[in-house]
């Protein structure tokens, strides 16, 4: 992840953008994936009041965050499971490393959770002895593949299947040239099976933790979650502070939304609801701040803690499937990810609000009605206020409110660029000009408006 | 404020805790009322189990309504000639599975070939069954099987998630039973799409699901 760091989302997008029918796949893929959602949504008549009364359960768990904190911690606690705090991402990976290390364990299974790619754990694990075996079949595969996931939802969604052949018949001893989807996930399976059956801890993700009887909910369509957290002796499960819902009957909202709006399905096939660990087992609840409490008190920008990970948004749009996961270079990649990274890291996600063409169909698809795309463009106007935009746009903005604020120098512009383009047309069709790299210049008018509203009035 | 998990071993920095706490309380907005849930669209009682039933098989299960267990035997006999363990958690198959038991290490279910298992109900609108630790006997059992029955009421049925919240508050009300430690939906076989969106049977737990809908009502007579 950290050698992207040093190129923007224009630059990474570019790379993407080199393999043309490789684009056009990754789109319709994605469309394919957004057109199940709108079917399973239409299927819910109530679907605008689910969504609805989600974003309100959420607002009220915003409202109220440090008194449901509270109340998870006492609820887990009496139930047997230790409770843990991260201020940061730092803390949370040295308080699963001091798990690992007074039980002498060097290696651990670990199922989908975001919060662990942000705060870069197999890293931090990796450097310190420990071997960690992502175990969703998407984490997996990037992960042999040595890169981070590029969708959170379908971690390898950027990857063709003989790619994957390749990547198992390095890894795993699969035949060569063998990129059956069938074939492929099966070697998997016995593959991992293996690392299930003998690793004695494994780390979960978590959906949704319920303030009023401690448990938390972790959703998987394919059990590794479940075949991880029960043959082990030791389950930790990591979640942001955000994750709270204040009681289980929440949860009916919750899972109703979730997986129509993330890949069309009615439900996943496993919810779980961890509440006690089982006898003999040791359960820990590390929960992570990492700037979430510092965003918590952003007006504009607070209710992007509404989001559940459902990706919905990404699958939407226009940007992140013409661009890919990893032009995004965070984490949490798409329109979500646009409006959460920068709370995180100003400078090095500047540009992530820019990624975006303000379309709004992210926010029409958000099960908990974030306003994703007024946020995007909230974060711009921050952006260039704190001087953290690039270069080139902030002279090009300076220049246009110098023009915008003079009305004799906007009417000549106007007047000198149409002459430009009439007449000499490749002064502004070439590759000099950052807007002409992606489209075509228009034909300009003959005449502004202002000058044929003066001719034509009488 | 004392820390409930003071006498448990925590690792992180002790002061992580009241500073979290009192920079989200500190940013946190004014309050807000939690909405009223909503109880979604209604599904005649009629249409329960068929609407159940179409759901399962949306998502790659399969389902069947039976007279009682002598059926579910000859049934899982035709259906699974060549499994060798089958384990169960109804006592009513004892002379057909191994009972499980909840005292040895999960490890040593990793043979198992078929599960059986009773849930607590279905939901029509996504086909999944509740089934908790106790009727697991093992946590790890439903999920290990390469092939998973359960075994529900057709009379259980609710229509919907809400509705579902409801059963699952009055079961844990009940004075007889305890709070579960443990409990699931599954709705299917475990799946992935991981590899090209293709579908995929079978990911890391069972490769097939079949739910029994017992009608004591029922005549066999129709299935011969």
């Amino acid at each position: 992840m950290s050698g992207n760091n040093h190129k923007d989302h224009a630059a990474l997008s570019a790379e993407f953008n080199k393999d043309e029918p490789r684009v056009n796949w990754h789109d319709e893929t994605l469309w394919w994936v957004r057109q199940k959602r709108d079917k399973a949504a239409a299927r819910v008549p109530e679907w605008e009041l689910l969504r609805d009364t989600a974003s309100r359960i959420k607002e009220n768990v915003l409202s109220n965050l440090s008194g449901y904190l509270r109340q998870f911690e006492e609820e887990a606690t009496r139930n047997g499971v230790t409770v843990h705090w991260a201020a940061d991402a730092n803390e949370h990976n040295a308080i699963v490393f001091s798990i690992l290390s007074r039980h002498k364990i060097d290696k651990m299974v670990k199922s989908k959770s975001m919060l662990t790619e942000e705060c870069q754990l197999n890293e931090f694990l990796h450097e310190r002895g420990i071997e960690v075996v992502d175990t969703d079949l998407g984490e997996r595969v990037v992960q042999l593949a040595g890169e981070p996931p590029s969708h959170i939802v379908l971690p390898c969604i950027h990857k063709k299947k003989e790619e994957i052949g390749e990547i198992f018949h390095e890894h795993l001893g699969t035949p060569k040239g063998n990129a059956d989807p069938q074939f492929l996930t099966h070697a998997a399976r016995l593959h991992l099976r293996e690392k299930f059956l003998t690793r004695r801890v494994a780390l979960t993700g978590v959906n949704f933790a319920v303030a009023e009887t401690g448990e938390f909910v972790v959703c998987t369509n394919e059990g590794n979650a479940d075949m991880g957290a029960h043959l082990a002796d030791v389950h930790i499960a990591s979640m942001g502070i955000e994750k709270l819902i204040p009681q289980r009957r929440h949860l009916g909202v919750f899972l109703r939304l979730l997986t129509r709006s993330a890949t069309g399905q009615p439900i996943t096939t496993y919810s779980s609801h961890f509440r006690r660990p089982r006898q003999g087992q040791e359960m820990h609840i590390v929960l992570v701040d990492n700037g979430r409490s510092v965003h918590l008190g952003r007006k504009d920008f607070r209710n992007s803690l509404k989001c559940i990970r459902c990706a919905a948004c990404f699958n939407t749009c226009p940007v992140y499937r013409r661009s890919g996961g990893h032009s995004y270079h965070t984490a949490v990649a798409g329109p979500i990810g646009s409006i959460l990274s920068p709370n995180l890291d100003m400078k090095k996600n500047a540009d992530l609000p820019f990624a975006s063409t303000l379309c709004g169909s992210c926010s029409n698809v958000c099960p908990v009605k974030i306003d994703i795309h007024e946020q995007l463009y909230k974060w711009r106007q921050v952006i260039v206020q704190e001087g953290y935009a690039a270069a080139g746009k902030t002279a090009a903005i300076k220049t246009m409110n110098w023009v915008l604020s003079h009305p004799g120098v906007y009417h000549s512009a106007g007047k000198t660029g149409r002459w430009f383009m009439l007449n000499v047309p490749f002064t502004v069709k070439n590759g000099l000009n950052a807007w002409y790299r992606q489209r075509d210049m228009p034909t300009p008018p003959k005449q502004s408006f202002g000058e044929w509203y003066k001719k034509n009035k009488k | 404020m004392s820390n409930p998990s003071f006498d448990s071993p925590s690792f992180g920095n002790p002061g992580s805790r009241d500073k979290i706490l009192n920079t989200v309380h500190g940013n946190q907005p004014a309050p807000r009322e939690l909405p009223p849930l909503p109880e979604g669209t209604p599904i005649a009682a009629g249409d329960l189990a068929p609407t159940f039933i179409t759901a399962l098989e949306a998502i790659g299960a399969a389902a069947y309504i039976v007279s009682g267990f002598d059926r579910i035997t000859t049934m899982l006999h035709e259906q699974f000639p060549g499994a060798r363990r089958v384990v169960t958690g109804c006592p009513q198959l004892s002379a057909f599975a191994e009972a499980a038991t909840g005292d040895s290490d999960p490890h040593t279910l990793e043979n198992v070939d078929l599960a059986i298992l009773p849930a607590h109900f279905g939901v029509a609108e996504n086909g999944a069954c509740w089934i908790t630790e106790m009727q697991m006997v093992e946590r790890v059992l439903p999920f290990i099987a390469q092939h998973l029955v359960l075994v529900i009421s057709s009379g259980s049925i609710v229509p919907n998630m809400h509705a579902a919240y409801d059963r699952i508050a009055t079961l844990e009300a009940t004075p007889a039973s305890t709070p579960y430690g443990f409990s699931t939906f599954i709705a299917g076989p475990s799946k992935t799409a991981d590899i090209e969106q293709s579908l995929v049977l079978g990911a890391h737990g069972p490769i097939s699901l079949i739910v029994f809908l017992l009608d004591e009502q029922l005549s066999d007579a129709g299935y011969y």
